[in-house]
This record gives structure tokens, sequence and C-alpha cells, in this order.
């Protein structure tokens, strides 16, 4: 859920007065909103851990493209928090201080037009494949005609075989198979942005690969924007129209880096010179920065 | 030792030969045994113990036995007093009166332990508000209970059904908020990302993912409540298979006492098994359990 933000945005957030208001709200709404602003975002749990500081950055709607925007960043440096905020799901959301804006609006709570696919738990257990997939439709009230319809296309669409994996309960499926379930839960229900933490990261590396193309080939079949946490440089990479590069402690964006979209399948790609030569680049990056992090400790 | 280094990996040392002979296996730390073996020693148990129960009570008469027959009858005493249970004590009747205050005292323990449980396992508030108390109540010993209901509900049938509900309602209860409260956040917010209400989330999340759980536990303390009936039919019992027992042991008929036992034993077997075989069914995901 969320609601339309007031012109003073950060009146929807009595716990954060000190915010100040922004010149990134949109105060032209002819044009779209940005689909996702954050504007010097902080988080500081209850007991005084800073999650991530003020972290700033847009990412404007890209009408009929999927636009994938790769966080990466090492453990603890408050990727998941950027996309639960997104996601509206506590302890992380609400922020402590700065505005976090979705399609212009401020974030109330979790809705399904933010779905989210997470590394682990990842599919109801006491729910068939065909079930998992319609569980969103199910909660719209769809009535189970067109569930069942809806949701064995998606089934296909996944790189899943209806007859085979329909009836199958997840304890029966390997880990990537799993994955394609909570993909294809997410996306039936048309979401606006789709976040994905560390979706593969359990995973072992040829079916890393072949889960990346399966996603490059949804991207057809949804105009959405997806962000993508990972610790992978590879897959932030690859898979990213953009790359965010995070720093930990407290968690803040080193690097905004624009680079080219999959244009081959992911093993291929990813043995190209000049794609190793990005990943090179990042890695150099994220090495540098961290070894004059610790020099000035 | 120092050939095995020079080898290097190319020869596995001999600890590790590729199968180890059954003798061995059967008495590796943790390793379990094939199922037809550890049938055959199950069986093998029971015969040692019957075993050892008829030397004990070997012998022509009283005097040369190792026990008295007072104390403990012999195996063959014990079913051949098996048909009178049935003619003269009317085993069925009584069994079919224990049976029905267990169900009748933890079917109103289920009915509302349960749904209680759920909304604390759901609703954390309603958890700090009946924690302390769930507490106390399943710390009181059983045996209190006895005069309590008594008093409150005289000596009948209702006291006997409202003892098995008093005793067992706050397992019931703790055991379904376990389950629930057990139910892993993710699942919960995957829900809410799809868009389900609180409402939906309780309906199709929470309650569908503890429901084995909570089957499970209702199957553990229905044994318990079979138990505590026993306790509740010493005192003024129409029939029951406590009632059964307490006769018996005025009369001195020590085999009718066994063999009470050994049906109480059977049928609590029984019933559990069957719950058991309702579970697998009732649950296709978890059949791999146990």
């Amino acid at each position: 859920m969320t609601e339309p933000a007031p012109s003073d945005a950060a009146a929807a957030k009595p716990a954060s007065p000190a915010a100040p208001p922004t010149s990134a709200a949109p105060s032209a709404p002819a044009v779209a909103p940005p689909v996702v602003v954050f504007d010097r975002v902080t988080k500081t749990f209850d007991n005084g851990f800073t999650a991530i500081k003020d972290v700033s950055f847009v990412v404007d709607d890209m009408p009929g493209k999927m636009e994938f925007v790769s966080i990466l960043g090492p453990s603890g440096c408050g990727k998941s928090t950027v996309l639960r905020l997104i996601a509206g799901l506590t302890p992380h959301h609400p922020a402590s201080s700065g505005i976090v804006l979705i399609g212009g609006r401020n974030v109330v709570g979790p809705g399904a037009d933010r779905g989210m696919v997470f590394q682990d738990y990842s599919s109801f257990d006491n729910r068939t494949v065909e079930d998992n997939i319609s569980f969103g439709l199910e909660c719209r009230g769809v009535s189970a005609d067109e569930r069942r319809t809806r949701a064995r296309e998606w089934i296909g669409k996944v790189g899943l075989n209806v007859d085979r994996d329909a009836a199958k309960y997840p304890h029966q499926l390997s880990g990537g198979m799993r994955q394609r379930v909570a993909i294809a839960r997410s996306l039936i229900l048309g979401p606006r942005i789709i976040l994905m933490d560390e979706p593969f990261g359990a995973l072992d590396p040829a079916t890393r690969l072949r889960m990346q193309d399966m996603l490059v080939s949804l991207s057809r079949e949804a105009q959405a924007t997806v962000f993508f946490v990972t610790h992978s440089i590879e897959e932030a990479v690859y898979l990213g129209d953009r790359v965010y590069v995070f720093s930990a402690h407290p968690g803040t964006i080193l690097k905004e880096m624009r680079v080219p979209g999959p244009t081959f399948p992911a093993k291929e790609m990813q043995r190209k010179p000049e794609f190793m030569e990005i990943v090179y680049e990042i890695r150099d990056l994220v090495e540098s920065l961290e070894s004059s992090n610790r020099a000035g400790d | 030792m120092s050939e095995t280094v020079t080898r290097g990996t190319t020869t596995a040392p001999l600890s590790t030969a590729p199968s180890p002979s059954l003798m061995r296996r059967l008495f590796t730390l943790r390793e379990s045994p094939p199922t037809a073996v550890k049938r055959g020693v199950g069986l093998l148990g029971v015969a040692i113990a019957i075993g050892v129960w008829w030397i004990l009570t070997l012998g022509a008469t009283p005097e040369t036995r190792i026990v008295s027959p007072v104390v403990l009858p012999s195996p063959g005493e014990v079913l051949r007093s098996i048909p009178t249970l049935f003619t003269e004590r009317a085993l069925i009747a009584s069994t079919a009166a224990t049976l029905r205050r267990v169900l009748a005292g933890f079917g109103l323990a289920i009915v509302v332990g349960v749904p209680l449980g759920i909304l604390a396992g759901a609703y954390r508030i309603f958890d700090a508000l009946t924690g302390p108390m769930s507490v106390f109540l399943r710390n009181i010993p059983v045996a209190v209970l006895i005069p309590l209901t008594i008093l409150w509900f005289g000596i009948d049938e209702t006291q006997k059904t409202m003892f098995i509900f008093i005793a067992t309602a706050p397992f019931v209860f703790f055991d379904a908020a376990r389950a629930v409260a057990g139910v892993h956040d993710r699942y919960v917010e995957t829900a809410q990302t799809l868009g389900a209400t609180p409402a939906q989330i309780v309906m199709k999340v929470l309650i569908p993912l503890a429901l084995p759980d909570i089957y499970n536990s209702l199957r553990n303390l229905f044994g318990l409540a079979f138990g505590y009936i026993m306790l509740a039919e010493l005192v003024n019992a129409e029939h029951g298979l406590g009632y059964l027992l307490m006769t018996s042991q005025r009369r001195g008929l020590t085999e009718h006492i066994f063999a009470i036992l050994i049906v109480i034993g059977l049928l609590a077997y029984g019933i559990d098994r069957l719950l058991f075989w309702f579970q697998r069914g009732l649950f296709p995901h978890r059949s791999d359990d146990e």
C-alpha cells in the first residue's frame, strides 16, 4: 500500500521532522514520477545499529522495459535494508530519516505492487507449485478457473514443466526450481517493482547462470523495475542496467555505474573480455575504497 | 602410518573402506540399522522382557517361584485371565467409557485451546497477555485438580470430562501458540508482498503451515490425556479402565491388573498409529516425517 505524497513529503513522517524537503520530490506531475526516490535515507535500529546512512538515488520510469538495478556490496552493507524500505517491511521500514518515495508516494506498508523474492523459505511448503504461484490471485479473489489457467501459463514462462511440476510440493523441488516458483508467484501479479534479495545466493554456479538467463528472458514479459541484491559482481554486472556499489559500516552508495545490459546468454557473455573488464574495475574499486576506509580508521 | 602419508591421496586409508561388515555397521555411532534388523531387534527386546518375566514366575507351586504370584503372576496366568476380563468384568464397556471421557475432555481442550493458541501465536500482544498464566497452569500438579474438579463438578461424568479438559487445555494452547509462532517470518513477509491481508495471512499462511506441528503435538498430548483419565477413574467411576484396575487391586486379582495394563498399552499404541496414519494423509507435504 502506498498513499499519495502530500506536497510536503516529510509531513507524513512525524518521526523524522528533521528531514528536509527535497528537490527530488515531484513538483511537476506532468511527467511520470520516478519509480523510486531515496533522499538522504538513514536507518538506525533501536539497538543503535545504523544499517544505511544518507543513501540517495533516483530510479526513473522506463516505460515498456524491464529495468534492472543491481545492488552490490559486502555482507552487512545495508543492501537488504534498501529493499525492505521499498517493500515497506518492518523493522527496516520506516526509515529513521530521509524520504522514500515509490512512484511519487510514501510507503505505508507492503503491497502486491512491490513483489519480493527471498533467498530462503521462498515457497509455501503446504501448497503445490500451482497453488504457490496463484497465492496472490487467491488473495485478490480471482476465480479458481482463472487462477489455474494463469498459474499454468506462468509455470511454463519460468521454465518449469506444467504436466510434471504443477502438482509437486516444494520439498520435491530443487533449490533452483523453488526460486522459479517464487519468481512466477511475484510476476503473475504484474508488480511495478520486483525486489530480489540474493535470490540465487544458495544455488550452484551452473544453476545460477541458467536462472540469470531465465530472468533475462522474462524481461519481455514484465514491465517492471527489478532491484536485485547480490554479492556476486558478475551477476550484478550481467543482469544490471545500472549497478549501485555499496560499502559497509554504515551502508552508503560508493558508486553508481551504468553497464551494458545482457545481450548474450549468461555463460557466453560472462567470458567476454569487455565484460570481465567491468567486473575487474568494480573489484578494484571496492578493494581500494575498503583499504582506504581501513587506513582511515 | 608413515606409508599412508608417502602414498599421498592416491589410496584411501583402510578405515574408510567402501563396505564395512554388517556387524560393524550395527555398532557404529549414530548409524541407523536396516529396517528389517530394526524391527527384528525391537521384537527381540519384547521377547527378552517376556523371557525374564517367564523365568521369574517359573515353578509348579507358588513356593518354588522366584517371585510370588501375588506380586507377579506368570505370563500364562495373565493370558488365561483375559477371557474373564471380557465375560465377568465388562472390559469392552469400560474401554468405551474411558475413550468417551478422554475424547470429550480432550476434544473440548482442542476446541478451546487451538483457536486461542493460534491467536496467541499470530498476535504477540495476546501471547504476552497469556504467557505468565500459561506457565502457571502448565505447572500445576495434575493430581491437585482431582479434589478441585470434584468440588466444582461433583463426582459424575462431568467431573471426569472437565478434569481432562482442565489438565490438557493449557498444553494444547501452549503447543498451538508455539507452532504458529514458529512459522518463519519470511512466509509472512512473502504473503504481505503478494498483497495478503492480515486475516488472509492467518488463514492461508500461519494456520496451514503450523497445522502439521499442531497435529503432531495433539497426538502426543492425547497420550497424556489417556494417562490422566486413569487417575480420574479411581474416584467413583462406573466402568472405565482405571476403575477396573482399582477394583482388581481391591479383589487381589493381580493377573487382571497385568492384563489391563497390556490392554491399555496396546490401545494407546493403536490409537497413536491410527492418528499417525491420518497425519500422513492430511499433510502430504510433510509425508517424509518420522
